[in-house]
């Protein structure tokens, strides 16, 4: 039931990956080749549309990080890699072919950003190109070798630049033109003239930085491009930015020239990595880098170009930042040399790229299905999950539960304690198998003076139900018992005052003490069966039970705890306190009885415990009904005591009289005329609303009576009143009978 | 003692099945005679026909066992309940004479919750609505 609030959630899930798995064909694709719609777009609506030009300042940075050292070297084949940039960049195409197109490629570049194109189109001679300083770079590259080439490239990127005229071309103008003005001088440090050229870089960085500016100032402008190649830049412009496209076929022708100045570049790349001071090296190789690093792309693997259309396109996807970054990327890029970026960019690639193409083959009704099973899936895994949480959740219940069971339990069964002073001690408990279980407990404990008391009792009832009475009665009984109470008023005063509470239930109990000192056993029973007494000789040396005048059970509407015997027990001997579970129990269709009992208990010698008792019962039995609980205590033998035997019976005036009450003196002992005699002192003693207590006690083998009145006022005063009445009504019918 | 006397009583009349059997005698007493073992799982049929006969206005309920081979403390539970809920006026007796069962009444203290008599021509006699003399005393 926890559970169920949670079922949302599967759903909510299932239908989130629906709606994923939905917008997947669209989204993959998009996502990935979108980006470089987008970016193509961009690029080629540069002219409209000034983000996207920004879009790929950031992707050249990527690409010149990877490889500050490496740059050099790829820097062989420069021309080849940006045209992949560019192609994917261009969004044209995820296809490799288009990528392969790199002057193409480098055309678009161009036209997007036109500092990363101008970058990338230059190739090595980027730097040339972007601002326009084609010129100075191309010079510088030139050293190289093909200068010519440098200034084809930078015318490509006029062009291109001029395609994208737009004023995001102007931005990322300015951006490219300050990355490639730290290019221009590293490669100047390769080449040899770039000392000037540098100066002119740096001047012209300058300026780059301030027609950043400018550009970014105007946002519309198209001016920006370059700040002395303006001039070059612009006149070009117009001419690329009518038409998109035909920049891009014009950038094609472009291409050979661009990879003969990569290759131009390649001579003075090399000698880079020795050359370059760290940061500016790799800032400044941020644009050559990347240029050389197509190469290598280009010329050994065009599959790589692939790559780069994700990277293209995130960039792209970043456009809006990167716009706002764009020149600061420039700049910041200058001054990070591992910028390490780029290289989760190109983790994230291959990925994306893997995806595009697969679900570009996927037909869509396949993907339907692919969906679907994987909406199951993540409904099925939650499903599962939750059930685990659940199982986890009532696992732990249990345990709780089971604890406190356990707790109850042994709130209910204490444990005895081994030894009570001279006593040993043992309690056990064995519940029924059957639905019978329930309902019997025990106490066993030490009293303030020394005493032990032990409490035996069996609630009616089974099960469940019945623990509440059993704990009530237990430790009703067991407070009176600690606060002194013989264990005749002890039961007395707890069946007066269950009454009430055990609400129809009834319970038998047997409360008694053992003192050590004095060597008494004295109990008290309401309708349990008494103690087993097995004193060391055997019958003969076990005193006599009187059964007779039992008091009736706690809680049937009777006054009780009326009976209790006190025994001394001088030598060894085994006290075994137990319930009607034991003697109930079946020996064929026999009851086990308390003979067998006895056997039993006799069979376990003088330190019998009461586990022991209860599995040999258990062996020997065929069935148990019943719960089985019992108590033993082993007395050992002691020095001479006197010996001492009692019984008391509590009565009222109408029980003085009754046949029940000569039976009972008589067991004890009595002749017919003294019992005669004392249940007419009795009937007198008792009064009209009391009752009076018979005491006999044994000496040298004599009984003695003694009565004495007790009142039980504070007991019932409804019933009282009723027996009140009842004696007066009798009174008045003998006073009429003796009138007539 | 008493424990022999226990088995050799209950052994001798297993043999009976279990049986309730409920006679009205008049509109005032019902005798209700059970046969075999009264144990957990046969009390309640005792409990069914007793509750049954104080519905139909019965006021003086004999329980006979005389044929009863068995009877554990469940089934003095029934008696015991039956006899709680008995109305003022109304009255629950006992006819037994086996030893054994006496003795579990003896033992249970229940002797004195409601009369016991040896057989059911006493039990009726004794029962009859005739007000019994009380001896003065």
């Amino acid at each position: 039931m926890p559970g169920r609030p949670r079922k949302p959630v599967p759903g909510a899930l299932v239908a989130l990956t629906l709606l994923c798995c939905a917008a997947s064909p669209a989204l993959a694709p998009a996502a990935a080749r979108g980006a470089h719609e987008k970016s193509a777009a961009a690029a080629q609506g540069a002219q409209s549309a000034p983000p996207p030009g920004e879009a790929q300042p950031p992707a050249p940075a990527t690409e010149s990080s990877p490889a500050p050292g490496g740059a050099s070297p790829a820097g062989a084949a420069p021309a080849a890699t940006p045209a992949h940039q560019h192609a994917h960049a261009g969004g044209e195409a995820h296809d490799p072919a288009q990528a392969r197109r790199a002057p193409g490629a480098e055309a678009q570049r161009a036209g997007t950003g036109a500092g990363a194109g101008a970058g990338a189109g230059a190739g090595g001679q980027a730097s040339r190109g972007a601002g326009g300083q084609a010129s100075t770079g191309a010079g510088a590259q030139a050293g190289g070798g093909g200068q010519r080439d440098a200034r084809h490239d930078a015318r490509t990127h006029r062009d291109q630049s001029g395609a994208q005229a737009a004023p995001s071309a102007a931005t990322s103008a300015g951006a490219s033109a300050q990355a490639q003005a730290p290019s221009a001088d590293t490669r100047g440090g390769s080449t040899g003239e770039h000392t000037t050229r540098h100066r002119e870089k740096e001047r012209e960085k300058k300026e780059a930085k301030a027609a950043e500016k400018e550009s970014r100032g105007k946002g519309g402008g198209g001016e920006a491009p370059g700040e002395g190649e303006a001039e070059e830049a612009s006149p070009e412009a117009p001419i690329a930015t009518p038409a998109p496209a035909p920049a891009l076929s014009a950038a094609v022708p472009i291409a050979p020239a661009s990879a003969s100045s990569a290759a131009a570049a390649a001579g003075p790349a090399p000698a880079q990595p020795g050359t370059v001071t760290p940061p500016a090296v790799v800032a400044s190789s941020a644009s050559a880098v990347r240029t050389r690093h197509r190469p290598r792309a280009a010329s050994g693997r065009r599959g790589r170009p692939g790559a780069a259309g994700p990277r293209a396109a995130l960039a792209a996807a970043l456009a809006p930042a990167a716009l706002a970054a764009d020149g600061a990327h420039a700049r910041s890029q200058e001054r990070l040399p591992g910028a390490a970026r780029p290289r989760g960019r190109e983790r994230v690639s291959p990925l994306a790229r893997t995806i595009t193409r697969i679900v570009d083959v996927v037909p869509p009704a396949v993907r339907l299905v692919i969906a679907a099973l994987l909406a199951l899936a993540l409904a099925l895994a939650a499903r599962s999950r939750m059930a685990a949480v659940r199982a986890r959740r009532l696992e732990r219940q249990r345990g709780q539960l089971l604890e406190d069971v356990g707790l109850l339990q042994a709130a209910l069964l204490p444990v005895a304690p081994a030894q009570l002073g001279e006593v040993l001690t043992s309690a056990a408990y064995e519940p029924a198998a059957g639905p019978g279980a329930g309902g019997d407990f025990y106490d066993l404990f030490a009293l303030e003076d020394g005493r032990l008391a032990v409490i035996v009792g069996d609630v009616s009832g089974h099960g469940r139900q019945a623990l509440p009475h059993t704990a009530l009665v237990r430790f009703t009984l067991r407070a009176y018992l600690e606060a002194g109470l013989s264990p005749r008023d002890a039961v007395q005063t707890a069946g007066a005052v269950l009454e009430r509470q055990l609400a129809g239930v009834f319970a038998t109990v047997l409360a008694a003490t053992y003192d050590p000192a004095r060597r008494l056993l004295t109990y008290a029973s309401a309708g349990h069966p008494p103690p087993l007494v097995l004193a060391a000789g055997g019958d003969a040396g076990s005193p006599e039970q009187v059964t007779i005048c039992a008091a009736p059970p706690i809680g049937i509407g009777m006054r009780t705890g009326t009976r209790q015997t006190v025994l001394s027990l001088p030598g060894r001997a085994l006290l075994c306190f137990y319930t009607d579970g034991v003697t109930e129990a079946r020996v064929g269709s026999d009851l086990f009885g308390r003979e067998r009992l006895v056997e039993e208990l006799e069979a376990l010698g003088p330190e019998a415990a009461a586990g022991e008792l209860l599995d040999a019962v258990a062996a020997r039995a065929d069935a148990r009904p019943d719960d089985m609980a019992a108590c033993v205590l082993s007395l050992r033998g002691g020095g001479a005591v006197a010996e001492v035997r009692g019984e008391e019976l509590e009565l009222d005036r109408e029980e003085a009289a009754s046949p029940r009450t000569e039976r009972f003196l008589r067991a004890c002992g009595l002749s017919a005329q003294e019992a005669a005699e004392a249940m007419r002192l009795a009937a007198g003693a008792a009064g009209r609303a009391g009752t009076v207590v018979l005491e006999l006690r044994y000496e040298q083998g004599r009984p003695m009576l003694e009565l004495r009145r007790q009142q039980l006022a504070f007991l019932d005063p409804a019933r009282i009143e009723a027996k009140a009445l009842r004696g007066d009504a009798a009174a008045a019918r003998g006073a009429a009978g003796v009138a007539r | 003692m008493f424990s022999r006397s226990d088995n050799r009583h209950s052994s001798a009349a297993k043999a009976a099945p279990f049986a309730v059997d409920r006679r009205d005698l008049d509109g005032r007493t019902s005798v209700v005679s059970v046969s075999g073992e009264l144990d957990l799982s046969t009390a309640p049929q005792l409990k069914w026909a007793l509750v049954d006969a104080l519905e139909q206005g019965h006021a003086c309920l004999v329980v006979d066992l005389s044929h009863t081979s068995f009877m554990d403390s469940t089934a003095l539970g029934v008696l015991v309940g039956v006899n709680r809920s008995l109305a003022a006026g109304s009255r629950l007796a006992v006819v037994c004479h086996s030893a054994a069962l006496l003795r579990i009444f003896e033992l249970s203290g229940m002797d004195g919750a409601f009369a016991i008599h040896p057989t059911l021509e006493a039990a009726l006699a004794a029962e009859a609505p005739a007000p019994r003399v009380a001896e003065a005393g």
